[in-house]
């Protein structure tokens, strides 16, 4: 039985570690910004996910266990707040292109 | 009995938060409290305690103020069925992401979507947003003038605005009730 629940640990978080890996390549090799923070948002979220499952059948006491649920949680709900801020604030950029030109023209005259 | 009716669930939604949010502390913070039934209240754990309460009131002091209580019931049944229908495609997001990242040709076509969405702006947008940009090859950038939401998508070719509306009519239901048929 703890055998079993070893085997469960080490596959769950090699998985983990697999999809982490996998945020940071997309990180690395899609295009953009948008492209990335899809790659990190969705593939961490997944391993976080898969670490914590893998971590469960290790914990002492089951507050512990409830408190990497919590961790998990929190983990999603800020990653997933955090994305949307940041793709907000990415895809917006021609504004600031725009106006960047002129600040500098304005500056030049002076 | 002679309170009115909204004094009441004020109260209520505030007692209720405000021990979400200490029983959220009691578990990251967790001040040991396992030894400390053994040794009786010291002087160390009722400092502990005190800044949990503390931070617990500031939390639903926030809370009430950024998420104000809104009426009406949450419908369980479809809470849950949105949650399992999330845990699912929150896996197959991450996996298909994960395919994408490895895949030596990088298969991508991603493009902008509006969606027309049904739901007030408010929390449940909000929600809303926050699980979307959890499922598969969606990401959530704003809102244009005319009230609709901007969707950054990973791959066009997917069905992904049939995925939003699906995520959407799940949602609708967890404040309204429903079954499956009525859309």
């Amino acid at each position: 039985m703890n055998l079993a629940l070893d085997i469960l640990t080490i596959v769950a978080v090699s998985l983990g570690a697999i999809f982490f890996l996998a945020g940071t390549v997309g990180l690395l090799r899609f295009p953009d910004t948008l492209t990335r923070l899809h790659a990190l948002t969705k593939a961490d979220n997944l391993g976080l996910g898969l670490v914590v499952l893998g971590l469960l059948p290790q914990v002492s006491a089951p507050l512990a266990a409830l408190g990497l649920l919590a961790v998990w949680l929190l983990a999603l709900l800020s990653g997933a707040t955090v994305g949307q801020l940041l793709a907000g604030t990415a895809s917006a950029p021609d504004q600031d292109r725009a106006e960047t030109p002129a600040r500098h023209a304005g500056a030049s005259h002076d | 009995m002679t309170r009115p009716k909204g004094a009441h669930s004020l109260i209520r939604v505030v007692v209720a938060r405000w021990s979400a949010f200490f029983g959220f502390w009691l578990l990251l913070a967790g001040p040991g409290l396992n030894e400390s039934v053994a040794k009786g209240l010291t002087t160390d754990l009722a400092a502990n305690l005190a800044v949990g309460l503390l931070a617990a009131v500031a939390a639903t002091w926030v809370s009430l103020r950024l998420l104000p209580p809104t009426p009406g019931r949450l419908h369980l049944a479809a809470l849950a069925r949105l949650a399992l229908h999330f845990f699912w495609q929150s896996i197959v997001a991450g996996v298909d992401v994960a395919r994408r990242a490895f895949d030596p040709r990088l298969p991508l076509k991603p493009g902008d979507l509006t969606f027309p969405t049904r739901l007030p702006p408010g929390t449940e947008r909000a929600a809303f947003g926050a699980i979307t940009s959890l499922m598969p090859g969606t990401l959530p950038v704003g809102t244009d003038d005319h009230d609709r939401l901007l969707y950054h998508c990973l791959d066009l070719d997917q069905p992904v605005a049939a995925g939003l509306a699906r995520d959407e009519a799940l949602m609708m239901r967890v404040r309204r009730g429903g079954n499956d048929r009525d859309d």
